[in-house]
């Protein structure tokens, strides 16, 4: 292994676990995050030169977010304009969900659809600021620089979407008393 | 929860206020039912959400992750790029989170150009120049603008148009940082042919500025996007640096309306 080989698994690698959770975040499924997290770390070897010195988490949670961006965007165009052999309109969005992932139609089946249903009904702007705050522990100016948003607006965007979650988790966990207790 | 304070007080508890700030939200949440509920609530969720919504990564995706590291091909040499590392460490050891280039073109700017007068196509000649310096060139060597911008969001003051026209002729070679009107200026490296292009992009701050012009035969386009001022700098013709300035603008639309 050459020595920037080794100074990038050094330095990036440690953060694969934030790059997974974020993309995971971000994502309509397990199989999209982590084709995400498989593209941004490629980015992040051939960029890598580019860290000098910064937070290598939030350097690699930048580039994330922007697979991210650019897959959603083809999602939505190719589910905008399916080809006429791709079915009719009303089943476009089949091609915007992914395979079922096998494993994860076992142990973690009810873990997943919680995910889903609660993630799934949150906007990405929404989904973003929470998962750097509450499971990056990052501070609001951090989060301002991975997303290229004011701190302001982090803040009150974070007041939001908080607000938002407990709603959905409210709802989630209605007649079950063991939901957010 | 409409209290006036919720906001501040979302802060104290996620650690943002300090000294006096988080004493005042103390001695507020004493005397605020609502407050109380919301720091209970924000406590809960928070909870909830590491419990119940904190995904790992699978070992079949760190396996995965290293197999397509192993496949990719060792760091391409770019003929751009003189291989001196070591010796630019001194200048970034001694500046560190000042680029040196900035810094380095700043002090040339003082020197060469007179203070008064149009400074600000001198100091773009000057900056341009500059950088032909060993080791100036680029600060991020990418054609992959996922990489390159958010370089950017730590060493400029602005976010500018990234992208490749390398199937128009224009190859991104990468990125620097650069002073530009007393600005951390963003600048985006082009090779066209045997050319290179820097194009420098920096909050727009005068109205007004001249469109085009020339300076000890390097040409310079000047144009506004936004709230952003670029200019493009090159010894290429006029038409080849209006070309490249067309696409950046052509890709600006396309940003700002997907």
């Amino acid at each position: 292994m050459d020595a920037r080989r080794a100074r990038f698994e050094a330095q990036v690698l440690p953060h694969l676990d934030a790059a997974y959770r974020f993309a995971r975040w971000l994502a309509h499924s397990r199989a999209d995050a982590e084709d995400i997290v498989q593209d941004a770390v490629l980015r992040a070897l051939r960029g890598f030169e580019g860290l000098r010195g910064s937070d290598a988490r939030a350097w690699l949670l930048s580039i994330v977010r922007n697979c991210h961006a650019t897959t959603y965007q083809q999602h939505k165009r190719r589910a905008a304009v399916p080809l006429p052999e791709e079915g009719d309109a009303q089943n476009a969005h089949v091609m915007v969900a992914s395979e079922p992932d096998p494993e994860s139609l076992t142990l973690q089946r009810d873990d997943e659809r919680t995910f889903e249903r609660l993630l799934g009904a949150l906007s990405q702007e929404h989904r973003e600021v929470l998962a750097l705050r509450e499971l990056e522990e990052m501070s609001y100016r951090e989060i301002a620089e991975v997303t290229s948003l004011p701190v302001g607006t982090v803040m009150s965007r974070l007041a939001r979407a908080r607000s938002a979650l407990k709603e959905l988790w409210l709802k989630e966990t209605e007649g079950e008393p063991s939901g957010v207790r | 929860m409409a209290c006036a304070e919720a906001l501040r007080v979302q802060a104290y508890f996620d650690g943002e206020l300090e000294g006096a700030a988080a004493g005042d939200v103390q001695r507020h949440l004493q005397g605020c039912a609502d407050c109380r509920a919301l720091v209970e609530d924000l406590e809960r969720l928070r909870t909830a959400i590491r419990r119940d919504l904190n995904p790992v990564a699978s070992p079949q995706l760190r396996t995965r992750i290293t197999q397509a590291l192993d496949a990719q091909a060792p760091a391409p040499v770019r003929a751009l790029k003189p291989r001196a590392p070591r010796q630019r460490a001194f200048w970034l050891g001694a500046l560190s989170g000042v680029s040196a280039s900035a810094l380095a073109a700043a002090m040339l700017f003082i020197l060469l150009s007179p203070m008064l007068g149009s400074a600000l196509p001198d100091e773009l000649v000057s900056a341009h120049l500059h950088s032909f310096l060993p080791a100036q060139l680029i600060q991020v060597e990418s054609s992959d603008h996922h990489t390159v911008k958010p370089w950017f969001a730590g060493h400029a003051d602005v976010s500018p148009v990234v992208a490749d026209f390398a199937g128009a002729g224009y190859r991104l070679v990468g990125g620097r940082a650069d002073s530009v009107d007393r600005q951390r200026a963003a600048v985006l490296v082009y090779q066209h042919g045997a050319h290179v292009i820097n194009v420098f992009t920096w909050e727009a701050r005068r109205g007004g500025v001249v469109r085009q012009t020339t300076r000890n035969g390097y040409h310079m386009i000047f144009w506004t996007d936004a709230d952003l001022q670029y200019c493009a700098v090159s010894d290429t013709g006029w038409d080849e640096l209006s070309t490249l300035v067309r696409l950046i603008r052509e890709q600006g639309v396309r940003e700002a309306h997907p």
